[in-house]
């Protein structure tokens, strides 16, 4: 008993001190590669903000020529320029990296085993902005890996070839599907191109796909899609689906839009779906709309009212002339945001 | 014969006490080894996260920042104007302002120019206090407002910053913590992510103390000055960094700071907001949230996010620290006596079969049994129920154990983030780990066990008196905490 006690504290100890020792070992040998890795990446990343200062038009064949040890002791730096740049700056460095091979491998990459490495081939070709890479990248959309499947779903946006929009839309409808918001922005990153695609995903089966073309129709500035949309407002079954085409019906701007959205103030409209046409109003910024905002300003619902009188002070002075006429909290909170003081910020 | 039969108890008891050590340490471990795992994923991951992309995309979830303060005057300005410098694509500050009697509101309205504005407030999660007046800078009526209430306690401050919260994700901050400039990027982003699950998401709080702060940024990382203060930074390490990662990895996390935490606003208006009937008002939330969520069959996801981070002040001393644990173990006390019912009942999964039951063997009964171990070892010794040798192995358990636990989790800090930069600190560190063991956690049982003795009693909960030292000012400044109990 008195050995089993004896070897436990040995053992206890040794772990004790093997792990205080892990710790210096670590620190020591961080401090070794980050030296190293300082002074190799030195050069190239002078010889890359160079570059970048002067838009890219001299100094390719010296990033090119750079050592693959150095080079890889910059590429942080490099992939996150790559990232941030736009424009010739961006262009310029991007044939750097294709002449460095970097689209070929990560192209390989696409295929690896490890997740990691597929979701970081998929940047790499994203930030590239490589249009060749993109029937491969819509492969990923179906990738075993979610994170994968999201970074597919960026680096395709970043490329911005509507041909994968489709691809994209059809990748919602599954299992585990890659998020609304960030498949949103990537369709949106295609710009008009897209739109045919999107609006004819209105009549998806899905109504996480619906919500997301709505919301993409409405950031690309789809004013051909107002009527599909208006019918969506109508008649869909999915409240959330009902509320995004209000939403982006107001953002389009369109006269299309007014009597829809009128029509959606008054029961039997759910209440989420009243309060999100009387904002919409507000924000197609039509005049026509003060009546049928006006009759909402005292509704028993607090979010209603409250948008019905936020959207009149931004329809202008015929908008601000009925909330001056009520005696209201809501159409005190709007009017006083237009006092000059604040209003600047507006 | 009655002496054979209380030796046989005594000796039960030791080597019952004995076995719990090692499962507490054990589980400690096991939590280590999970955080472990999970920080090699973040940082694997970290080229290709796409915080970038998240920050320029126009449809990133905007967030409502409540700032809920009592009585914060000496430093709600620097504290604020680091807010509004977070590097996030659409966020509101909203500084709820608890009745102070200090001259936090009139700071404020000097720096940020504030003007009165007539503001409706909803009643969406109830509150009991009153609101007296909203402000909001002249010329910007979008990023900053101040709302004047008369006083009702830190749970009643969040629930008017609630209803005024005008965006989807709510943040609650503490007025005295100092926010990475990336902290709120990365506390939502798990929320862009997976939209769908994610309900809430907890940041780790770090401390502050002896670390240099410039215009509202931790820019050089140090250890503090007192042991007090550098034993803390080694238990934050291995009981919040370590622990809730570990947990939010197998899904049991039930614990988001009140200092940092952000979550969906339709859910807090679902659950009726915060609880204003416990000490412990943040894990409740949690716990509530959980609750609600299971209750409906929801597939749902908590999660905790270990960089980066917000930072905060520990108590600087004895008395301050003392009352600080009292609260916090009352917390935990009043939280599982409210929630009885989900411990141990499979309905609630993980939570009910494996977090909470955690939370009540392991948090809430170990400085019971910390204590208990005290008496009990040399009491077993004198009777001669025990022998040296079983009083030796059980000092190695209780404190060799515990020791190796602190150190790996200083192992894993130093792998992972390397905050502490300089050799004397990480020295300190290992150093603060050994000295733990020594008087710290042998006091900190007796204020833990007094705190959840309180909440079974129902005193009236006390918040007490958090004298702040400031980041960089050395002079110290009496400040009270967020009040709770109508401090």
């Amino acid at each position: 008993m008195f050995e089993l006690f004896s070897v436990t504290m040995l053992v206890l100890l040794a772990v004790v001190a093997g792990t205080a020792a892990g710790i210096v070992v670590v620190r020591v040998w961080r401090r070794i590669r980050n030296r190293r890795l300082a002074a190799l990446a030195a050069g190239p990343r002078r010889s890359l903000l160079a570059f970048v200062a002067d838009n890219g038009e001299e100094g390719s064949e010296d990033l090119i020529a750079i050592p693959d040890d150095a080079w890889q002791a910059a590429l942080p730096a490099a992939l996150g320029l790559l990232g941030k740049l736009r424009g010739d700056a961006h262009s310029a460095l991007v044939s750097v990296f294709l002449h460095r091979g970097a689209a070929r491998a990560a192209l390989d990459d696409l295929h690896a085993r490890s997740g990691v490495r597929r979701a970081r081939a998929a940047q790499l070709l994203g930030d590239l902005e490589l249009r060749e890479a993109v029937p491969e990248l819509c492969g990923l959309l179906t990738d075993r890996d979610h994170e994968v499947r999201v970074v597919a779903v960026r680096a395709l946006g970043r490329i911005g070839d509507a041909k994968a929009a489709w691809r994209m839309i059809a990748s919602l409808d599954q299992h585990d599907p890659v998020p609304s918001l960030l498949a949103t922005h990537a369709l949106v990153q295609m710009g008009r191109e897209a739109e045919v695609v999107l609006s004819a995903a209105l009549d998806h089966p899905q109504a996480r796909v619906r919500a997301v073309c709505l919301d993409a129709l409405g950031l690309i500035g789809a004013t051909g899609a107002v009527a599909r949309m208006a019918r969506v407002l109508a008649d869909d079954e999915v409240l959330d689906v009902r509320v995004a085409a209000a939403a982006n019906l107001g953002r389009l701007g369109a006269r299309g839009a007014l009597k829809p959205l009128i029509d959606s103030l008054d029961p039997p409209a759910p209440d989420l779906l009243r309060a999100a046409a009387a904002r919409a109003l507000g924000d197609l910024g039509a005049p026509a709309a003060v009546p049928a905002l006006a009759a909402h300003l005292d509704d028993a619902e607090f979010q209603i009212a409250h948008e019905a009188a936020q959207s009149l002070r931004r329809l202008g002075p015929p908008g601000q002339s009925e909330l001056r006429e009520r005696d209201n909290d809501h159409c005190r909170e709007a009017l006083a945001l237009m006092q000059p003081e604040l209003v600047n910020a507006q | 014969m009655t002496r054979d039969y209380v030796l046989a108890v005594l000796r039960g008891a030791d080597y019952a006490v004995f076995a719990y050590f090692i499962a507490l340490n054990s589980s400690y471990l096991i939590m280590i080894v999970l955080a472990s795992v999970e920080f090699a994923k973040h940082l694997r991951r970290a080229a290709f996260a796409g915080s970038d992309d998240m920050f320029r995309s126009p449809l990133t979830l905007p967030v409502t920042v409540i700032v809920p303060a009592y009585n914060e005057g000496a430093g709600i300005v620097p504290a604020v104007q680091a807010m509004t410098a977070l590097r996030y694509p659409r966020y509101e500050i909203v500084v709820v302002d608890d009745g102070s009697s200090d001259d936090t509101f009139d700071k404020l309205r000097e720096h940020f120019d504030l003007v009165e504005v007539p503001r409706v407030v909803p009643s969406e999660v109830p509150y009991e206090s009153q609101v007296l007046s909203v402000h909001v800078p002249r010329g910007d009526t979008g990023s900053l407002t101040v709302v004047r209430k008369t006083n009702g306690g830190k749970s009643d401050a969040l629930n008017v910053g609630i209803n005024l919260a005008r965006h989807p994700l709510v943040c609650m901050v503490d007025a005295d913590s100092v926010l990475d400039p990336d902290a709120l990027l990365s506390v939502a982003k798990p929320f862009a992510d997976d939209p769908l699950r994610v309900a809430a998401c907890g940041g780790v709080v770090r401390i502050a103390n002896g670390c240099k702060v410039v215009a509202g940024r931790v820019v050089d990382v140090r250890m503090p000055r007192t042991w007090l203060v550098r034993i803390q930074i080694v238990e934050y390490l291995r009981a919040f960094l370590m622990s809730r990662t570990g947990w939010s990895r197998i899904g049991g996390l039930v614990v988001i700071s009140g200092a940092f935490g952000v979550f969906r606003r339709d859910l807090l208006v679902a659950i009726g907001g915060m609880a204003t009937d416990t000490i412990g008002e943040d894990a409740e939330l949690v716990v509530r949230l959980h609750h609600y969520l299971r209750d409906r069959g929801e597939d749902y996801r908590v999660i905790f996010v270990a960089e980066p981070v917000s930072w905060s002040e520990a108590p600087s001393h004895w008395k301050v620290l003392g009352s600080q644990r009292r609260r916090w173990h009352r917390g935990i006390a009043e939280i599982l006596t409210k929630h009885r019912h989900m411990v141990f009942n499979p309905r609630y999964g993980r939570i009910g079969l494996v977090a909470l039951p955690y939370y009540l063997i392991f948090e809430l009964l170990a400085p019971f049994v910390e204590l208990a171990a005290l008496v009990l070892l040399p009491l077993g010794l004198w009777a001669e129920a025990i022998d040296i040798g079983f009083a030796w192995r059980f000092a190695l358990v209780a404190y060799g154990y515990g020791l190796l636990v602190s150190l790996v989790a200083l192992f894993i800090e130093e792998v992972s983030f390397h905050r502490y930069p300089r050799w004397s600190d990480m020295l300190r560190g290992v150093v603060a780990a050994v000295l733990e063991n020594f008087g710290y956690r042998q006091v900190l049982a007796v204020w833990q066990v007094w705190g959840a003795i309180a909440a079974w009693h129902g005193r009236p909960a006390v918040w007490g008196t958090m004298t702040r030292t400031g980041f960089d000012t050395p002079e110290p400044t009496p400040v009270e905490t967020v009040g709770a109990g109508k401090s």
